[in-house]
């Protein structure tokens, strides 16, 4: 199948580039660290007021320093606005194969590759210096699996939603550093949402944001129920139709001004 | 100096011709940034204080090395996206020209949709300094000192930016050193360097000086800690640093080989 050939190109593609990427994982390492230390030195003496002891939140900041690269660090608009700005994507819409998937499909493949060569690498740095969780049930892993596979969707449905904007912009970077803060600012990077000032620990939970990272690492660290993946499936499945919807609009509006 | 402001104002005019686009990235940036200190606000808030250091104080680290890193971005744009004259090849073309290659780098281009973090990072700065609530002489040290303190994070900044810029002469691509040698540090710049662990606070203060450009300071200006000499570590720290990133830039070009395509 095409999309999935697509997948494995993307994925070789980023093996070009491996030992940069290694230098790259030991950077995202320290933040991780930094986020760690900011933790431990919050809470410390002060682990009675808080959900979260110390060392819960050196196993949250661990966890999404490493689903960050699945769902977080996508490529901007997943290079939809390039096509759009030199015009290859006139193109691109009329080939025989679905647009949306098309795209996707080679950000899947980047995504997986992110997840061998950099989310375990990072991991494995956690897990010899600060400490990595392990999730202690085995239904946790089934749950875990559809929880990040729901997470990735949102989030490659979010930076599409970016990507494809540019068929009516053209310029798209203010959009991506807006979805992108919102991603990781509302999605529990550096604060579990939970911790947030109302009103925003009670919204929070609702959006896609929180889907796409919060969510996963909460049922990675066994603090969340599976009931989480509904509000997950919600988003993946409401952003997939929305992008589809304004592909065909992408589409109608390439037609009318004829390419 | 006549003939930076020529260009820079050169490349201000033709940055203007897109009005609304730099409106709204500078916008945006600086909400980035603002959304990222709301986050430390949010824990500040709920758990008072960061080992000893409450939001205002922090406010005050975090102000500086944001206005620091911004400028830098506005400013030193060509430095920073150094890999692009090595990739493509363009470096030759530099070489060839009556100036030096690097103030051609500095005066080739501004970003100016980096200057909404400085403005953030400025604001952060002015409530740090009313929410401080410090009076007299200790107030007016601080207001004295906080151009001194910015402007050795901006040096310490451009030679962080200049040595990773020079590897490029080796490696051509340095975009993932950068995420190494500068946004990690400056990020964990945004807070204090007790927070850290022994083996990072060395790399903050030895071979990626950062800490030097606030923490070292402001533990003096806030009564935490320290002697007079803390405010005169950060401008020695910064020329050094500078002065060897010099060097070693020019060691680069030395040593720089044109592909000849």
């Amino acid at each position: 199948m095409v999309y999935w050939i697509l997948l494995q190109k993307s994925f070789m593609r980023n093996m070009q580039y491996k030992v940069a990427h290694l230098i790259n994982n030991a950077a995202s390492a320290i933040f991780g660290f930094v986020f760690i230390a900011i933790w431990v030195g919050v809470l410390q003496g002060k682990e009675h007021e808080s959900p979260y002891s110390a060392l819960d939140m050196t196993y949250y900041i661990a966890a999404v320093q490493c689903i960050l690269w699945l769902s977080g660090f996508l490529t901007a608009g997943l290079n939809i606005q390039n096509g759009v700005r030199n015009g290859a994507i006139s193109l691109e819409l009329v080939r025989p194969t679905n647009f949306f998937l098309y795209v996707t499909s080679q950000e899947a493949g980047r995504l997986l590759y992110n997840f061998f060569f950099r989310s375990i690498p990072i991991g494995l740095v956690f897990a010899l210096t600060v400490g990595f969780y392990v999730p202690q049930h085995l239904p946790t892993y089934l749950i875990l699996c559809i929880s990040i596979f729901l997470a990735v969707i949102i989030s490659i449905n979010l930076h599409y939603l970016v990507g494809i904007s540019a068929c009516w912009t053209t310029e798209i970077a203010w959009a991506h550093f807006v979805n992108f803060t919102l991603l990781v600012g509302l999605g529990g990077q550096l604060v579990p949402i939970d911790l947030l000032p109302a009103p925003l620990s009670f919204i929070t939970p609702y959006l896609p944001f929180a889907g796409a990272i919060y969510y996963p690492v909460m049922v990675f660290l066994e603090k969340a129920s599976s009931e989480v993946l509904f509000i997950q499936l919600f988003w993946a499945i409401f952003l997939t139709l929305i992008n589809l919807w304004l592909t065909e609009k992408a589409r109608h509006k390439l037609e009318i001004q004829g390419g | 100096m006549n003939l930076y402001i020529k260009l820079i104002s050169g490349s201000l005019r033709s940055r203007m011709q897109y009005k609304m686009n730099f409106l709204v990235s500078s916008l945006s940036y600086g909400l980035i940034m603002a959304v990222d200190f709301v986050l430390l606000a949010a824990i500040l808030q709920r758990f008072d204080d960061v080992k000893g250091w409450n939001l205002y104080e922090v406010g005050l680290l975090y102000g500086i090395s944001s206005v620091a890193i911004t400028l830098y971005r506005v400013f030193c744009v060509e430095v920073h996206n150094f890999e692009r004259y090595m990739i493509e090849g363009e470096f030759d073309s530099l070489l060839i020209r009556p100036v030096s290659p690097l103030s051609l780098l500095l005066t080739r281009n501004l970003d100016l949709s980096r200057i909404g973090g400085t403005i953030q990072g400025i604001l952060i700065l002015v409530i740090s300094i009313i929410g401080l609530n410090i009076k007299n002489v200790e107030l007016f040290l601080l207001l004295i000192y906080l151009p001194i303190s910015i402007l050795s994070g901006v040096i310490i900044c451009f030679s962080l930016g200049l040595l990773t810029a020079t590897i490029a002469f080796w490696t051509q691509r340095i975009k993932d050193f950068q995420t190494f040698t500068l946004y990690a540090p400056f990020n964990a710049a945004n807070y204090p360097m007790n927070i850290y662990p022994g083996w990072l606070k060395i790399i903050f203060f030895t071979v990626i000086p950062v800490g030097f450009m606030n923490y070292t300071p402001i533990l003096f200006l806030l009564n935490k800690g320290g002697t007079l000499w803390n405010l005169a570590l950060p401008p020695a720290v910064a020329f050094v640093f500078l002065f060897l990133s010099l060097r070693f830039w020019h060691f680069g070009i030395r040593h720089y080989h044109s592909t000849g395509s």
